[in-house]
């Protein structure tokens, strides 16, 4: 599962199951789709963004330093290339 | 100006182990009105019940200051660092590039009551640090006590951002002067009792106030009183 939280609170701004995440170079690029409504809400805050996928027993955290996040209205895919990736224990 | 934000009027969430009472937009509390003042972004005033609290999680590109007010927290984070602080001790989180943490009540007797405050850093991608200070209670006496700045000193933590907090314990009927440079801003929070600022805004048991444009206040106490105030950079945040 993938959730896409406000970094000041933790608001959930979205979550899915439906996702790819795949790695490039030093970054992650994570894609899910989206409808337009749910990326506004996402693009509001793209300097605030955390993304956490979700498993068994642990949660990894991602997130994109410089806000590269794109909305592809097109598609209603949302992308965002994430810098940091972190992982840790759910307990 | 002198804004008043009374108590009664913060946002409040409340479950069967927290109360979280906010003094800006976080969480599920969303006000565009309410974002921020200079770079306070954060005010939260905490109640933990006995045993329980907050499990690990990440927090990034904040300041982030934690006083307790009464009972005892615990804290542990991905640095190493782990400990627990209780009245008298501030505990300053450089959140950086990335820390993750927990917080949990340290008594499973009592609760813990806690202000957590984030602020905008003044630089982007630190390395994440932690601090945490004892400060002389009896120094806060008809002083402004100062407990966290931006240089840091003894007993004062050391913050990224162009501020200065101070703590104070105002007697009733005494009288204390605040003045800062043109340009800057003021926030006064009273945790307890009762003071008035520049005579005319009182503030009673955790209201605040915002100031702006006004560089030098006397604060009065109306009773017996325990006060935050902070000189905060002016400009666009």
């Amino acid at each position: 599962m993938l959730m896409i939280r406000h970094s000041i609170g933790s608001r959930l701004l979205c979550q899915t199951n439906i996702y790819t995440i795949e790695k490039k170079d030093h970054h992650w690029l994570i894609s899910l789709p989206v409808d337009v409504e749910t990326a506004s809400g996402i693009l509001n805050f793209q300097d605030e963004l955390n993304i956490f996928e979700v498993k068994e027993n642990e949660k990894i955290w991602y997130y994109s330093s410089d806000a590269q996040i794109n909305f592809q209205s097109k598609e209603k895919q949302l992308m965002i290339l994430a810098d940091h990736k972190t992982v840790y224990p759910t307990q | 100006m002198i804004e008043l934000y009374p108590a009664g009027k913060r946002y409040t969430v409340k479950n069967d182990w927290l109360e979280s009472n906010l003094g800006f937009s976080f969480g599920e509390y969303y006000d565009s009105s309410n974002i921020q003042f200079g770079p306070l972004r954060v005010f939260n005033d905490d109640t933990v019940q006995a045993g329980k609290g907050f499990g690990i999680h990440p927090h990034r590109e904040a300041e982030i200051v934690s006083i307790v007010l009464k009972g005892q927290l615990k804290h542990e984070d991905n640095l190493g660092n782990a400990g627990i602080i209780s009245r008298g001790n501030i505990q300053r989180i450089s959140a950086g590039t990335g820390v993750l943490h927990s917080e949990f009540n340290a008594s499973n007797q009592e609760e813990v009551q806690f202000l957590q405050l984030w602020f905008l850093p003044n630089e982007k991608k630190l390395i994440p640090s932690y601090e945490d200070i004892s400060y002389d209670i009896e120094q806060l006496h008809n002083h402004l006590l100062p407990v966290i700045s931006r240089t840091g000193s003894d007993r004062v933590a050391k913050i990224h951002q162009d501020l200065t907090l101070y703590l104070s314990k105002l007697e009733d009927k005494k009288t204390l002067n605040f003045r800062q440079e043109a340009g800057r801003k003021i926030y006064v929070f009273n945790i307890e009792g009762e003071i008035s600022i520049n005579k005319d805004s009182i503030l009673k048991s955790r209201d605040a106030a915002r100031i702006t444009d006004t560089h030098e206040i006397t604060i009065h106490g109306n009773q017996d009183s325990f006060f935050l105030l902070i000189d905060l950079p002016g400009g666009e945040f």
